[in-house]
């Protein structure tokens, strides 16, 4: 059932061009960052092996950027279109519509991958370490992607309104963001340690870091930063999960 | 005849106010029952409670022999024109009514023919492949209506079906309406037109404040007011301003 | 005995031998230094090259603890060089060299950005508060003209052109559809 919402949801995003749109973007800066590091490349300014690793965060930098701002509204389009009645008077339930839904953000996150992949080989030959970066970076961003679209579907299903989701979500990613960016000397306190321990974005940029720079490509060296990632996904969809039972009792038109 | 609809002491209320109370409703299979009631009586929270849109504080509902817990069963049995009208204005005609009729479970050769059926019962054949964006008020009036009669429902569920159109338009849905009715479609219309409702439907009940004030034809309401010579206007006007 | 105008004498040949000697070690060690190959220098931004060169200790008495710098300036922006990405070795430690000896100098530098430069060699050996410069050689490091590294133009500009074809091919589609 929930593959007719998935069907629905991708000609949408064919169709109104919005994806489309956030595709072209995504390939421009893609096109920008891969020929100005690779021009620095040239002049040795840059090994090619940081080269990969900063093409790496920023590949999955843009697509948490899309993916959050397509899942904050996917589903509270459904309310603020008036199409929701209409669509619950169907068979469908909850949780065919939002499966539906989570499908077509993963697809968008697909399709982001597939464009970035001409870039990953370019960028990575003569280094032995193509298939490695696409493996991380497809492994990575889909455990990014999930738990990301999983707490934003549960924030939307709280707030029922796309304004309100889409200004959570962004500043909950720029939360995630920001101690990425902080040099070393800063993140040498505890607190800052254990946020980076839990922050999905770091385990992110730490893994391709020890994939890429110091060339551990097994699942079995990744796996401190995996673990986080998967605890992330599961937390995520346990707070989807009881956003969406306290909808299912407030009903689809709330209480006022 | 066993009752296809059956609301017994349904209440809901929103905050402190109560929109629905106490309400028992019985429809028999094959009426065309009128609901009436002024703005803010209840109408349309009587109806989403009944199509399982909304969860009544307190009450059953059967709907054709199933308890509304049964939500798979009861949507494949009903079909529901609602208040609030969204559409995907990207889609065209053909693509709306092939995704509600994917979700009900209608595919192949099934599917292509009734669509094209009901695009010509509700006289949106010329534009089908038109984007509803498009379309006029009365042109998704009508889709409303076609997308609410995909699956064949037994038991037809309409929120102002005809608001908004013109005069044309009222008397084709009203005649589409008595056409599906005389097919044996059990027919729940809600209405503000006093017209519309004292021509099609077989019995009316009225609701006020939350409260079922009156059932019956328009015979026994006019005998349960004591305003025999009256019309169904002055009978509703007496019904609920008195009950104010 | 001596008599008091010879101690007088003696005196002052010992002021001035004092005075020479504390003049020798203010001053810059007794070294010349050689570049080579001033000639074949000059590149293009990315080379790698060989300076070689060498230093001699033109003085009477074997130095100690002698190391040479290198010093660039960047003639056009009229800036010293900040030499972290031009070369890894920046002062190489040569120890004792005897008087007379000359010594091979080597630096491989790395040609980082175009322009024209102004190169010297600086040596300082103990016991000296000065060191020695050698002569100024200039050359000239010429832009990198590959506009396509490892063949990306063709994935940079083609990835988005093919996107936005696609985009048009899909907005015709629907237009026909419609």
């Amino acid at each position: 059932m929930f593959t007719h919402i998935w069907k629905k949801e991708i000609r949408g995003e064919l169709y109104t061009w919005k994806s489309m749109l956030w595709l072209v973007i995504a390939s421009l800066l893609f096109s920008f960052t891969s020929y100005l590091l690779l021009t620095n490349q040239e002049l040795s300014l840059l090994d090619q092996t940081e080269l990969l690793w900063l093409l790496g965060k920023i590949m999955i930098g843009v697509a948490l950027l899309i993916v959050t701002i397509d899942a904050s509204s996917i589903l509270n389009v459904e309310f603020e279109k008036e199409t929701a009645e209409s669509l619950f008077l169907s068979p469908i339930s909850l949780r065919d519509l939002i499966l539906g839904k989570l499908f077509a953000s993963l697809t968008l996150w697909a399709a982001i991958f597939v464009i970035s992949i001409p870039y990953i080989v370019v960028t990575s030959a003569g280094s032995h370490l193509a298939w490695a970066f696409m493996g991380y970076v497809a492994l990575l961003g889909t455990l990014g992607v999930v738990g990301l679209v999983f707490l934003i579907f549960g924030i939307s299903l709280l707030y029922r309104s796309s304004k309100n989701t889409i200004t959570t979500a962004l500043i909950i990613l720029l939360a995630f963001a920001t101690p990425a960016l902080f040099t070393s000397t800063l993140k040498n306190d505890i607190v800052s340690q254990t946020f980076s321990a839990i922050n999905p974005i770091d385990n992110i940029f730490n893994s391709l870091d020890n994939v890429l720079v110091d060339y551990k490509t097994s699942l079995l060296d990744n796996w401190q930063f995996l673990l986080p990632l998967i605890v992330f996904c599961v937390v995520a969809f346990l707070f989807l999960f009881l956003s969406a039972k306290r909808f299912t009792k407030q009903g689809i038109i709330k209480n006022d | 005849m066993p009752d296809i609809i059956s609301a017994e002491n349904l209440k809901k209320s929103y905050g402190g106010n109560i929109a629905v109370d106490k309400l028992n409703l019985h429809i028999k299979k094959g009426e065309f029952f009128g609901f009436l009631g002024p703005n803010g009586a209840g109408k349309t929270t009587t109806i989403r409670m009944i199509t399982g849109i909304l969860k009544p504080d307190y009450g059953t509902i059967m709907i054709d022999g199933h308890a509304s817990s049964e939500k798979q069963k009861i949507a494949q049995t009903i079909g529901v024109i609602p208040e609030s009208r969204g559409f995907y204005d990207w889609m065209t005609a053909i693509e709306y009514l092939g995704f509600f009729a994917d979700l009900y479970g209608i595919t192949g050769k099934e599917k292509e023919k009734r669509i094209a059926s009901l695009l010509s019962e509700v006289d949106l054949t010329k534009r089908k492949h038109s984007r509803i964006g498009t379309y006029s008020r009365g042109m998704r009036q009508r889709l409303g209506l076609a997308r609410a009669l995909i699956n064949n429902p037994q038991i037809l569920f309409l929120d102002e079906p005809t608001l908004g159109l013109d005069p044309q338009g009222q008397e084709d849905i009203q005649s589409l309406l008595k056409k599906l009715n005389a097919k044996g479609v059990t027919v729940f219309l809600s209405s503000h037109l006093l017209n519309e409702v004292a021509n099609l439907c077989s019995r009316i009940g009225i609701i006020n404040n939350g409260k079922l004030v009156a059932e019956g034809t328009v015979s026994e309401l006019q005998e349960k007011t004591k305003l025999k010579d009256k019309n169904l206007t002055d009978i509703f006007l007496h019904l609920t301003r008195n009950n104010q | 005995m001596i008599k008091s105008t010879e101690k007088t004498f003696l005196l002052f040949l010992l002021l001035i031998s004092v005075g020479f000697v504390a003049h020798a070690y203010a001053a810059a060690p007794p070294l010349t230094m050689q570049i080579f190959s001033s000639s074949s220098l000059s590149g293009t931004a990315g080379d790698f090259v060989t300076v070689q060169g060498q230093i001699m200790n033109t003085g009477s008495k074997p130095l100690g603890d002698v190391t040479t710098y290198l010093s660039l300036m960047d003639n056009q922006n009229k800036l010293p060089v900040d030499l972290e990405d031009w070369s890894a070795e920046k002062g190489l430690y040569i120890g004792t060299i005897d008087a007379g000896q000359t010594l091979p100098l080597n630096w491989k530098i790395h040609f980082v950005k175009a322009g024209t430069y102004s190169l010297i060699m600086i040596a300082e050996a103990a016991g000296y508060d000065s060191p020695q410069v050698s002569s100024i050689t200039q050359f000239n490091v010429s832009p990198k003209r590959n506009l396509n590294p490892k063949q990306v133009l063709p994935v940079a500009l083609g990835t988005p052109i093919v996107l936005i074809f696609i985009v048009f091919l899909l907005a015709y589609r629907r237009r026909v559809e419609e």
